[in-house]
């Protein structure tokens, strides 16, 4: 239980940065359980965070381990150069996800990691969401005798842009009829596949599936997303009271790791309160708001100079009030979703398809949501940033950022660098584009002050 | 009389400008960055004063700009090359719209608004392909100097198809062209026409319109301006000055600044 | 789809896109078909375009060509092209293949017209082409996911119904209704496709020096272009020809070639690999040749296409099936072809080829099988350094084999777990 429910006045900067260190503690218990797991004689899921069927796993005491998150920690704790040469030592190309690298090194030195150790998987789950993830647990089944299930969670299967250029051939009719009947189709697919995932869990660990404490997950699950949802949209007041480059995936960690738990759902109530306590207050996510642009953050950070790269938009009075990465990595919270507690099955199968759907096809156009988040956040700056490591993410952002200029008045910074590999992290080449972005939005609003002063 | 100077500090070559009242270069001076970059931003402004017999103390504001604007110690401000490149083209040539900027290491494309206000600006991605340094690599192995390397190209009517993307290969690609049998200027012409095709696709990211001015030292080689010209379909603006041109935006912006110091009331707008 | 016969498919009306002369001698054939395979502004599709007949496009790596046959539409391979690409890349950010941008590039030049588009997420980066060809480009994509969870029960299944949803936009495309029986016809006309190809593939195998593998490649990269009856009637005049060639055998180095399944190396590293080796086998244009048996034509077809799809099929690093480990698939195609050697290659910024070379690597060196590691460009035009090093590859695995002392391996990718 956190101090700050209990007392009964809170002062908001009392409870400034609660939720952060509240977050790192529930992180530390977190490896700390799966590094003495082995040893309790209890076992692990390998799972990712778009699709990761955690709900379902809990029910089978099984810890879930997030292989991503543990290689992003190798970046932001400065050790992932260690794991990544480890791996390009075997064989791994430079060109090629970090994450993926990080985990093989991780798994090859038997766990070794800077949180914990972590422990090998009783029985691996994935998705479709990224191709990359389908790879990546290939090398598991080569490791490991643990059964690998793939689930197939189809994305949308006709691209629907905001614009399309020039005249279409496209027939809206057949468009609608297309997606109507793919989805029942896709429905039936994954919830014939959760089936067949549940026999595969009742094997490894000897443990029946119990229909109501399946329940009681996805309850905490539904109490869970309505509080995250909730802080996303508060970052909506201005100013912003956290900043969801920064902030936000400390608190997307906490998110995917303990969803369908009671101390995720605590976790989430009490960083509702804190928001409104800095809200109330006037706060930023820096204490005293010196909030001057309202930014959002496309793609993954940048792990390696995670800090220094928040500093770069900071010392400029840049907040990011809203962040993609808090949508698509959120494993279908951001959606205003709840499990049917009535049909737990039928409503997992779904909310799992349309979770997975709406971060595929969110990367595949962003514009839409981020159009959206334009309007409804009163964004001033659009900062893209495309990593080597992930294609998922990167590939239709230079193309999404062109749309955006089109059609919004703001000014869009496309930055390339990695997650993991801080050899293609130029810290001089950042600040300059980042320098000028800010020059650029500078220059805007003293034009934009002229014109309203005329 | 009140001046305003910029100094823009690159990785080999250190320019200042200084303006009068009414925006008129009224000093200039170019030398060799070399290792001691606060130096060179000192010397650089020092010789500029000089050759417009200025004294220090009338100069009201000095912007710093380029890689090493934060070595301009005597500066008042820094503003990136990204914004005074663009503010210094749109001075050259009001009609400007797309900017091109290729210099040793970065290549720029800028579209602005009239009077220099950045609208957009990408520049190239990881690795030097599509710079000056591409057709450094490639002169090496050619055994040319750099200012041959244009006049050569520009004999050429065969162009050769340059694959590689990286500039550390750029060399060998070149010489297995030669062990080929193909003549020197089409190898060149190649290497121009791969530049050129890969600075379009970046203008293509900001979106091209006219007039597009093309600056930094590359643009002072024929070919590739022949090059670009006949990618874009349209004549480029280049001045034989283009490498002054982010020293001017940044003497421009200073001399804004020194006049908004002069009238406090409107400060706070330009002070973020 | 209805159960009931109608006309045969349009494919008999259409033109010839060949446009071979009925006497060419089998050098003509492979210059013919070489001029095709490389020439980015695909001839063959604008003709049939110009006879007034319908085209999908099917992005790498396979599709079920039946479908589009069936309904009298032209199918072609979308499988990019060496061109300067000027109009794509700003689409697109720095890590990403070749072959994308190149196919993108074709569509957005229009070189390469279609009446639909389809394409497969096979990767991160293949799946945003159809939201990009969506912005850009007038026609309907369509995003076709195969399964993954190949072993589930209901994946057989899940794809009848796709290719269902499918073959009903192609009608509604073509204008014409495809009956089951169409399908069959069309199944029986790939059936000996297939077939050929096989064939052809078994003279690689067995009498190499016979054909050198870029022409082999010409010879199956043009039926991506045509229709499939005129690529039987190619193979069929072809294959006899090459069996009475009079080349004899060389001492060259019998090896496979794995990493062709998407972007296309260029032919001229084709040619430069046969000048050291016999390549006898390969996964080069692999959807062309996904089946590998003949698919039940007296069957329900769709339900015959997708359980072929999933159980009598070839592999690559983009379908996961537990049941096919890749590397010993690798293995398994190196023992049948009787290589003593294997090129693993992958084409630049392609994340499955990458991180599948590990794999093989790993496999390779553990049952002491002699590889090389590579990486190419379709656009790639400087080969010096491959052929130095392949050449370099070869004499040590020649000598290693006189003296079994010798450590046989050139390249090793760093100690095993």
């Amino acid at each position: 239980m956190m101090g700050g429910r209990e007392a009964a006045v809170t002062t908001a900067t009392e409870i400034h940065g609660r939720g952060a260190s509240e977050g790192r503690r529930l992180f530390e218990e977190w490896y700390a359980a799966l590094t003495s797991a082995p040893e309790r004689g209890e076992k692990a899921a390998y799972v990712f965070v778009m699709g990761s069927l955690v709900e379902l796993l809990r029910c089978f005491d099984l810890h879930v381990v997030f292989p991503e998150i543990n290689s992003l920690q190798t970046a932001v704790r400065k050790v992932a150069d260690e794991y990544l040469n480890l791996a390009e030592d075997h064989g791994f190309s430079p060109d090629v996800c970090g994450y993926v690298k990080a985990d093989y090194a991780v798994q090859v030195r038997s766990g070794e990691h800077p949180m914990g150790r972590i422990p090998p998987p009783d029985v691996a789950v994935l998705t479709n969401a990224c191709s990359t993830y389908i790879k990546w647990a290939e090398i598991w089944e080569r490791m490991y005798e643990a059964p690998v299930f793939t689930f197939d969670t189809p994305g949308s299967r006709i691209p629907v842009p905001l614009k399309r250029a020039g005249t279409s051939t496209e027939t809206p009719d057949r468009a609608a009829r297309h997606a109507a009947d793919s989805f029942e189709a896709d429905r039936r697919y994954v919830e014939h596949q959760l089936r067949e995932l549940i026999e595969v869990c009742e094997r490894v660990t000897g443990i029946a599936f119990d229909i109501d404490r399946c329940r009681e997950v996805l309850r905490l699950t539904n109490e869970m997303g309505r509080h995250w949802r909730r802080v996303l949209e508060l970052n909506r007041q201005s100013p912003a009271p956290f900043d969801a480059m920064l902030e936000g995936t400390i608190y997307l960690g906490v998110a995917n790791a303990l969803r369908g738990t009671e101390a995720g759902a605590t976790y989430f109530e009490d960083l509702v309160e804190e928001m409104e306590a800095r809200i109330a207050d006037g706060l930023g996510p820096r204490g005293e708001a010196d909030e001057h642009h309202r930014l959002v953050f496309v793609g993954v950070p940048c792990y390696p100079i995670f800090r220094r790269f928040y500093e770069l938009f900071a010392e400029w009075g840049g907040t990011f009030v809203s962040s993609t990465y808090t949508w698509f990595a959120s494993g279908g919270l951001n959606r205003d979703y709840e499990y049917d507690l009535e049909d737990p099955l039928k409503s997992l199968a779904e909310g799992l398809l349309l979770g997975v759907r709406e971060a595929t096809d969110s990367l595949m156009f962003p514009d839409r949501a981020l159009i959206e988040s334009i309007d409804a956040f009163d964004v001033d700056g659009v900062v893209y940033h495309p990593v080597k490591s992930c294609r998922t993410v990167s590939t239709g952002l230079a193309a999404s950022r062109r749309v955006i200029l089109e059609e919004r008045d703001v000014l869009a910074l496309y930055i390339e660098s990695d997650m993991m590999d801080k050899r293609v992290v130029s810290e001089a080449q950042l600040k300059n584009r980042i320098d000028a972005f800010f020059e650029g939005l500078r220059s805007r609003e003293i034009r934009l002050a002229g014109s309203t002063a005329d | 009389m009140r001046y305003a100077a910029g100094v823009d500090v690159g990785s080999t070559q250190t320019k200042a400008i200084v303006v009068d009242e009414s925006g008129s270069i009224a000093g200039r001076s170019l030398i060799d960055t070399g290792a001691n970059v606060v130096v060179a931003a000192e010397t650089a402004f020092q010789n500029a004063l000089r050759a417009g017999e200025i004294a220090p103390e009338d100069v009201g504001y000095v912007i710093g700009t380029g890689y090493g604007r934060y070595k301009v110690e005597f500066g008042d401000d820094q503003v990136t090359e990204i914004v005074c490149h663009a503010r210094g083209a749109a001075e050259m040539f009001p009609e400007t719209r797309t900017v091109l900027d290729m210099g040793g290491q970065d290549t720029k494309a800028i579209r602005i608004e009239p009077g220099g206000e950045v609208l957009d600006f990408c520049m190239n991605d990881k690795c030097a392909a599509g710079t000056g340094r591409f057709l450094q690599s490639a002169a090496a192995a050619l055994g040319l100097e750099l200012p041959e390397l244009g006049p050569t190209a520009l004999r050429g009517r065969r162009p050769v198809e340059i694959s590689t993307t990286c500039t550390v290969f750029a060399e060998s690609e070149v010489l297995s062209w030669l062990a080929r049998g193909k003549a020197v200027e089409d190898i060149l012409l190649g290497v121009h026409r791969s530049i050129g095709s890969r600075s379009f696709g970046l203008l293509r990211r900001v979106g091209i319109e006219e007039e597009i001015t093309f600056t930094g030292g590359v643009a002072r080689n024929e070919a590739m301006v022949a090059v670009m010209n006949e990618v874009l379909g349209v004549p480029t603006n280049v001045s034989e000055e283009s490498h002054f041109i982010g020293a001017l935006g940044a003497a421009l912006f200073a001399l804004e600044r020194a006049q908004l110091q002069d009238a406090p009331t409107r400060r706070a707008v330009g002070e973020g | 789809m209805s159960g009931q016969s109608s006309t045969a498919p349009g494919g008999d009306a259409m033109p010839r896109l060949l446009e071979l002369v009925p006497d060419a001698g089998l050098d003509e054939m492979l210059e013919h078909c070489r001029e095709l395979v490389e020439a980015p502004d695909l001839p063959t599709v604008k003709r049939w375009r110009d006879a007034g007949g319908k085209v999908v496009g099917h992005f790498q790596v396979y599709f079920p060509e039946e479908l589009a046959h069936a309904a009298g539409m032209l199918p072609v391979k979308v499988r990019g092209a060496p061109v300067e690409r000027r109009e794509a890349d700003s689409h697109f950010g720095s890590y990403i293949c070749s072959i994308l941008r190149s196919s993108l590039e074709l569509a957005l030049t229009g070189r390469l017209e279609v009446d639909l588009f389809v394409t497969h997420p096979i990767c991160d980066a293949a799946r945003n082409l159809a939201g990009i060809w969506a912005r850009n480009l007038p026609q309907p994509a369509r995003l076709l996911y195969y399964p993954q969870n190949a072993s589930s029960g209901f994946a057989s299944r899940y794809l009848e119904g796709e290719y269902a949803r499918l073959l009903a936009e192609i009608e509604d495309i073509a204008g014409r209704q495809v009956t089951e029986d169409d399908v069959r016809v069309s199944i029986r006309v790939f059936n000996r496709n297939r077939k050929l190809l096989r064939d052809l593939y078994e003279v690689k195998r067995e009498t190499p020096w016979l054909l050198p593998v870029d022409e082999a490649y010409c010879l199956v990269a043009v039926g991506g272009l045509i229709g499939r009856e005129e690529h039987n009637t190619l193979l069929e005049r072809a294959l006899p020809a090459i069996r009475q060639r009079s080349a004899r055998p060389q001492d060259k180095m019998r090896v496979v070639f794995e990493g062709g399944f998407c972007e296309q190396p260029p032919l001229d590293l084709l040619r430069s690999i046969a000048e050291f080796c016999y390549v006898v086998d390969d996964d080069l244009l692999i959807g062309l040749r996904w089946i590998v048996e003949d698919v039940a034509a007296n069957e329900e077809p769709l339900h015959a296409l997708a359980e072929a799809y999933l159980n009598s099929s070839s592999y690559s690093p983009v379908q996961h099936d537990a049941r096919k480990p890749k590397e010993e698939m690798l293995l398994r195609r190196i023992r049948s072809a009787r290589a003593e050697a294997a090129i693993v290659s992958a084409a630049k910024m392609c994340e499955p080829g990458l991180d599948e070379q590990v794999a093989y690597g790993q496999a390779l060196e553990e049952e002491g099988i002699p590889y090389f590691l590579t990486e190419f460009e379709e656009k790639m035009t400087s080969f010096s350094q491959l052929q130095i090093q392949l050449e370099t590859f070869v004499e040590n695995v020649l000598f290693a084999s006189e003296d079994c002392e010798q450590e046989p391996l050139l390249i090793q990718v760093g100690e095993r777990q």
